[in-house]
């Protein structure tokens, strides 16, 4: 009764009433779709400490989320660690002619090797001035 | 756009945090809630002071806001005010300028911080409705600092997971736009059935009143 009313009043719907209801259903999905990725990323957050290396990420940035010296990830995409280059990864990727992924295997490499069960890393090399 | 945007903050600092923040506050999309938690884990790191950080992107938001404000006030109530003369709705123009006047100071204030896609539009309707500039201005500085200092705080907190933080923040406020535009739309239609009902109700009642039981 009440769905056979609900049809009667959808029958009489002007193209406006059409369109808040299309715009209706388009947020509920919306809202939706979102709420499945918040729920999704806060089940990550919850279960993943390291964050995923990105293009955006200075040398710096990943040393401090990884809990790494930041001087072992400098050494292993051969920088000097004095001044800290403070460039986005993707811009050192591209000055070595290298892909994101592969600055990005490098540093998980230098980052499993700078932790337990592996020995400390040993200090800073001394600075020589940016000199290679 | 993102790698493009941290290697300019990396290489010029607070000036171009405050540029980025001012073009996205007037309506250029900007990857704008990963640069301010960001930059609040650069806080943390002790690469950027927290004062100059949280007066920087105040100072650029605001900046932008009013960009947005001055848009509408000056370019597009004059374009309102054309199409009105010529195809009508100035009443229309008028209930929106009378509705923004008495809710628009909480509607500026939550699209400031916490539904903040709405913030550019809000700034340009602001404007096209002749919003009281003072007022804005007021309601505009207390969302943004808001806003700066809950981004920057907890990029500051969670200083070591910024990209899920970013992610985790981005799809709560999109999650908060939906349900606010489906609870209007939702309401709409819900208008619509009851008064439908109602008048189906109402035709029920006059036949009933002619039907030849009554007559009899």
């Amino acid at each position: 009764m009440r769905i056979r009313k609900i049809i009667q009043t959808l029958k009489g719907f002007s193209w406006r009433q059409w369109l808040v209801l299309c715009a209706f259903l388009f947020f509920i999905g919306f809202t939706g779709h979102h709420a499945f990725l918040f729920v999704r990323d806060a089940i990550y957050w919850q279960y993943h400490q390291d964050e995923q290396i990105q293009g955006w990420m200075p040398v710096g940035y990943v040393a401090h989320s990884y809990r790494v010296p930041p001087h072992v990830l400098y050494l292993a995409l051969g920088l000097p660690h004095k001044p800290p280059d403070k460039r986005p990864l993707s811009e050192i990727a591209k000055a070595q002619n290298r892909s994101m992924e592969e600055v990005s295997a490098v540093l998980q490499d230098a980052i499993v090797h700078a932790r337990p069960p592996y020995p400390p890393p040993p200090p800073p090399p001394p600075d020589n001035g940016g000199a290679p | 756009m993102t790698d493009q945007l941290f290697a300019l903050l990396s290489t010029y600092g607070l000036p171009v945090l405050f540029v980025i923040l001012a073009i996205s506050s007037a309506g250029v999309p900007f990857p704008i809630t990963l640069m301010l938690i960001a930059t609040g884990s650069l806080v943390a790191q002790g690469e950027m002071g927290l004062w100059p950080v949280l007066i920087v992107c105040s100072a650029g938001a605001i900046t932008g806001d009013q960009i947005g404000y001055g848009l509408g006030r000056w370019g597009g109530r004059k374009l309102v005010h054309r199409v009105t003369k010529r195809f009508g709705g100035a009443d229309m123009v008028k209930r929106a300028e009378a509705f923004t006047k008495r809710r628009g100071g909480l509607a500026i204030f939550l699209s400031r911080w916490l539904v903040t896609p709405l913030g550019p539009w809000l700034n340009l309707t602001s404007g096209i409705t002749g919003y009281p500039w003072p007022r804005f201005l007021f309601w505009d500085v207390t969302g943004e600092v808001l806003w700066v200092v809950i981004y920057v705080g907890l990029g500051n907190i969670f200083s070591d997971r910024v990209g899920a933080l970013a992610d985790l923040l981005g799809n709560l406020t999109w999650v908060i736009v939906g349900v606010i535009a489906a609870g209007i739309l939702g309401w709409k239609l819900l208008q619509y059935f009851r008064s439908s009902g109602d008048s189906s109700a109402k035709t029920k009642i006059s036949a009933d009143a002619y039907s030849p039981a009554t007559e009899g």
